[in-house]
């Protein structure tokens, strides 16, 4: 546990250092700041999709920059040798790196609540609703972290990481446009794998343990595979 | 301390480490020696558990590697070839880290801390940022880091290379003097390193361990008719016939002859037979009087191209 506490830590701190990570931060609350502004003023009316409905998208972008670095860099910098030849299992390895990411999301999702506090002044906000699409919210970003966490086990190039952990979250994305082009039950199948499709009952102010569950193994399934590719590099 | 037993690393299409067995008492500083890319490194990084053999077997202290990892990692302390550091972080944090890391106590963490810091030399420079500090001291952060849990078995790969040689001459004692405590593998392609530092040398070549054994008895081992290296007035020609009316000399080269009435020549001699004497009285009869003798043993440099080159006998023939 102390291990986990420890990289975990010192993840955060090349967070705070590393200068990809306030360009992601500069990006997404510019964006974000920029759509709500225009469609609050446009609609004149209070409505707490606004705020999240945005983020989702935002995410796509600012994973892979919030990631990339966990794992490449090590490889990169030589420093893996440093943690292989440590008595720290790979789980522990990857745990800590993804807490990290996982708190920068609760950072970014934190900071945006000053735009419900606008709504706020302006005339009554649904906390209730806004909690569970803040919950989706951030289960969605918890899930796509996990995925960049993955693609920085695979390559030593930031770079190469970055466009990969893009590319899987991309064609998860795309899973919601096939299915709206499907009907009946192969709709419904493409349905269940979209992480996107997964968010909208969050959105309405729904929380159902089915698609907390969904999240909560795609996290599983993409930490596991970076398990599987870390220990697989030993085998070099 | 250290059993090494058939080791293999086998890579498709290129060379491997094949069949590599040896092992290390405790308290012995053993070098590691072999061109580059021979698999000095890789079987390090078998031998640390950050690569896994295709066959064959690491015990530390009787352990296996591969069951026992974690309590056989705590036992060893490694230092990469390029020294694994976060450039992003101070020195104290760095070491803290590691301290976690490698699972030493909370409590004597700081004071853990502090007893590398000095026995490294860098105390006074904790506040610092890595990436602002030179290479030497990049260097000695790298071994701080590797004794800071007070390892059994140090493993250093090229612990001395891209230093000044004021930084070499440093590391080099520091390591004599972390030998007297731990048990201390290290590689390197640079020779007197090993013939000053180490007590056993294991040479490789090619994914092969070629040889194993003290350095000086190694070169005697080697040394196939020793050479004399000799300056002598008088006429080259004249002075090259009588050398080899010598029984006893095997061959006589000239290596330079600065005037016609002067010459330097090399010698060499069969097998273990002291000829100085014999050669100091005929060419004294021949009234061809010596300047300078000396007698040149094998260094480890020859040993070693003897043992790595191939052509190492057509070599010497030429």
């Amino acid at each position: 546990m102390r291990k986990i506490w420890s990289l975990f830590r010192k993840e955060l701190q090349l967070y705070l250092f590393s200068p990809t990570s306030y360009v992601a931060f500069a990006f997404f609350f510019l964006v974000l700041g920029y759509l709500f502004s225009t469609a609050f003023l446009g609609a004149q009316r209070v409505e707490e999709s606004m705020v999240y409905n945005p983020m989702s998208l935002l995410f796509l972008f600012v994973t892979p920059m919030l990631t990339m670095r966990l794992l490449s860099e090590e490889f990169r910098q030589g420093t893996d040798e440093l943690l292989f030849t440590s008595p720290i299992n790979v789980f522990q390895l990857v745990a800590g790196k993804y807490l990290a990411s996982v708190t920068v999301v609760v950072f970014l999702l934190a900071v945006s609540l000053i735009y419900p506090f606008i709504l706020f002044s302006y005339g009554s906000v649904d906390w209730g609703k806004l909690s569970a699409a803040y919950l989706g919210v951030f289960l969605l970003a918890s899930a796509m972290m996990a995925v960049g966490v993955f693609a920085s086990s695979l390559s030593a190039s930031q770079m190469v990481a970055g466009i990969t952990s893009f590319a899987i979250l991309l064609a998860f994305w795309l899973i919601e446009s096939v299915s709206d082009a499907l009907y009946g039950g192969s709709r419904e199948l493409f349905q269940k794998f979209s992480p996107i499709f997964h968010l909208n009952d969050f959105e309405q102010g729904i929380v159902d343990v089915s698609h907390v569950l969904y999240y909560l193994v795609f996290v599983l399934l993409f930490l596991g595979l970076s398990v599987q590719s870390l220990e697989k590099r030993r085998w070099r | 301390m250290l059993e090494v037993r058939n080791l293999s690393k086998r890579y498709p299409g290129r060379g491997g480490i094949e069949n590599i067995r040896f092992s290390v008492d405790r308290g012995e500083i053993v070098g590691f020696l072999g061109p580059n890319g021979a698999g000095k490194t890789t079987t390090m990084r078998m031998i640390t558990g950050y690569l896994s053999p295709t066959e064959g077997e690491v015990r530390v202290d009787g352990q296996l590697m591969t069951e026992h990892s974690s309590k056989t990692k705590t036992q060893i302390g490694y230092l990469p070839e390029s020294p694994p550091l976060y450039p992003e972080m101070t020195v104290e944090d760095y070491l803290r880290f590691v301290a976690d890391l490698r699972e030493v106590p909370v409590r004597e963490q700081k004071h853990r801390i502090a007893d590398v810091l000095e026995r490294t030399g860098i105390t006074g420079r904790e506040r610092q940022l890595i990436r602002r500090l030179s290479k030497g001291y990049k260097q000695r952060l790298g071994l701080a880091q590797a004794i800071l849990h007070r390892p059994d078995l140090l493993i250093l790969d090229e612990p001395t290379t891209g230093l000044d040689p004021k930084q070499i001459t440093e590391i080099r004692e520091l390591i004599r003097e972390l030998g007297e405590k731990h048990t201390v593998l290290l590689s390197t392609h640079i020779l007197p390193e090993v013939e000053m530092i180490c007590k056993r040398v294991l040479i490789i070549d090619r994914g092969r361990l070629v040889e194993d054994d003290r350095p000086e008895r190694l070169a005697r081992r080697l040394e196939q008719g020793s050479t004399l290296s000799l300056e002598v007035k008088g006429k080259p020609e004249a002075v090259q016939e009588k050398l080899l009316s010598i029984s006893g000399v095997k061959r006589v080269d000239v290596t330079d002859s600065p005037s016609k009435e002067r010459v330097k020549l090399l010698v060499t001699v069969q097998n273990e037979t002291d000829l100085r004497e014999r050669i100091f009285y005929t060419l004294a009869e021949e009234k061809m009087p010596i300047l300078e003798m000396q007698r040149r043993d094998l260094s480890l440099e020859d040993v070693f191209l003897k043992l790595t080159t191939s052509e190492g006998g057509s070599q010497a023939d030429a």
